[in-house]
């Protein structure tokens, strides 16, 4: 009974679980060398885009100081005044329901 | 199987045998460190076969070429569309709109409140 087992593992399990894998990676990686030279062609125009505006944001703060570009800001008293606010909430709703 | 870019490579700038781990981790982007101690277990669990297939791919594999990536960032660009073409593409979406809205906001600025102008007509009163 056990070599049975044995031997059905190896012949039948083994390659069921091969093939399913093998099956499930060719029709999932399937990227052609037309999507690669696309995907290749965004990066560096995404890339290019990035910088320029990153020159053109800068030309106008410096034009006119009183424009700030909308950029996400680390450690902003606005930002965490609200999260404070959020997180006292929370520790209301805690000791609440405590 | 031609596409320069989703192919995997030999990588012999960073090997320590024949450069397949490192070539693997330089495909997948996970540490050569891992790849190699998780190809160390392997050998042991499959009683040596792994060596076998390690030297196959070993002499069958292309050397990556010197300069395949420009840069850093290009390189991790390329191991996460093998990972996933997809998410790939959704990213570059999410950065073009990013640029979108920061024109956008350039623009209003510009049409809204144009210091320039104003100033062009406070002159000629």
């Amino acid at each position: 009974m056990d070599e049975v087992f044995i031997v059905a593992v190896i012949f039948i399990a083994l390659p069921w679980i091969m093939l399913h894998y093998i099956t499930k990676w060719k029709t999932s990686a399937t990227i052609t060398s037309d999507d690669e030279v696309l995907l290749e062609e965004l990066y560096n125009l995404a890339k290019r885009l990035d910088d320029r505006m990153d020159t053109v944001e800068r030309l106008v703060a410096a034009d006119n100081p009183d424009y700030r570009p909308a950029r996400l800001v680390h450690d902003s008293e606005a930002d965490n005044q609200q999260l404070r606010e959020l997180d006292r909430l929370l520790a209301e709703k805690k000791g609440a329901s405590k | 199987m031609n596409s320069p870019r989703t192919t995997l490579y030999k990588d012999p700038y960073n090997k320590k045998l024949m450069g397949v781990c490192a070539g693997i981790a330089d495909y997948t982007g996970v540490n050569a460190l891992w790849v190699r101690l998780g190809a160390v277990f392997l050998t042991f669990a499959s009683s040596g076969f792994l060596i076998v297939l390690y030297l196959i791919a070993g002499f069958l594999l292309n050397k990556k070429p010197a300069h395949h990536y420009v840069d850093h960032e290009e390189q991790k660009y390329w191991q996460r569309v093998r990972q996933s073409p997809k998410r790939t593409a959704r990213e570059i979406r999410a950065k073009m709109k990013d640029i979108d809205r920061r024109l956008a906001d350039v623009e209003t600025y510009y049409v809204s409140s144009n210091p320039r102008l104003t100033a062009e007509i406070e002159r000629l009163r």
